[in-house]
């Protein structure tokens, strides 16, 4: 009989390897907590921020993908929370807790000059 | 700040300790805890013999070590290093996989 849990599903890990410049992967192995994880949060910031400005939102396929909210419409009838915005807002959501957490190690690092604190909508 | 890279990964152990790959609500998850471990046992299998793997869940508000990080051991250095080589910088659930080896007595102690 057919076991539903033994159902083929897509494994985490990609197939190809993605460099932030400037920022290798391999790091040795004697740095502090506080050394690995502001280096961490800032290549997670820098990753974030590249995927920002690429319009880059991996939107995930199949068992992945959430199911779509109600639509919203503004006054023109145009979609205002489609995947792509969404997406956008939980990214920028997420580098703005890793720029706050680095900033708590690191009260020196210089936030990307696109980065703005959330809930200051300069558009809408 | 000041992190010198320059010297690299250092003197190579049996143990792989691996980065910014898991978030703690993707470990509270039952299911996708099992799952988690899976894809990381059956990556690294290609690449070595893997004699365990430690990955740290949260325990409800208690603050455990090493929650986040992904700890393997292989069989010897060499397995240890290739998996190093063809694992840093690919991507778990889209993050930027991030590696280095990690002293073999503080993993058998559990000092992660």
């Amino acid at each position: 009989a057919l076991n539903p849990a033994k159902k083929e599903r897509r494994s985490r890990w990609s197939t190809t390897k993605s460099f932030v410049p400037g920022m290798p992967t391999i790091l040795p192995a004697d740095l502090t907590e506080d050394q690995r994880n502001a280096y961490l949060l800032q290549l997670e910031i820098e990753d974030a921020t590249r995927k920002l400005r690429l319009a880059d939102f991996g939107v995930a396929e199949g068992r992945e993908r959430s199911p779509s909210p109600e639509p919203v419409y503004d006054a023109n009838g145009k979609r205002l929370n489609t995947r792509e915005v969404r997406k956008r807002q939980e990214l920028e959501q997420l580098r703005h807790e890793k720029i706050q957490a680095l900033l708590k190690i690191n009260p020196n690092f210089k936030p990307p000059a696109d980065y703005r604190a959330p809930n200051i909508r300069l558009h809408d | 700040a000041g992190i010198d890279l320059s010297q690299g990964a250092g003197r190579a152990t049996e143990i792989l300790c691996l980065m910014n790959m898991v978030t703690e609500d993707e470990l509270k998850a039952d299911d996708e805890y099992e799952e988690i471990l899976e894809d990381v046992r059956d990556e690294c299998s290609k690449y070595g013999i893997v004699r365990s793997l430690e990955i740290p869940r949260p325990y409800e508000d208690h603050p455990v070590p090493g929650v986040g990080k992904v700890f393997v051991e292989f069989a010897s250095t060499s397995d240890c290093q290739r998996a190093q080589a063809a694992l840093t910088g690919r991507k778990f659930a889209n993050r930027t996989v991030v590696t280095s080896y990690y002293d073999v007595d503080k993993y058998h102690n559990r000092q992660f």
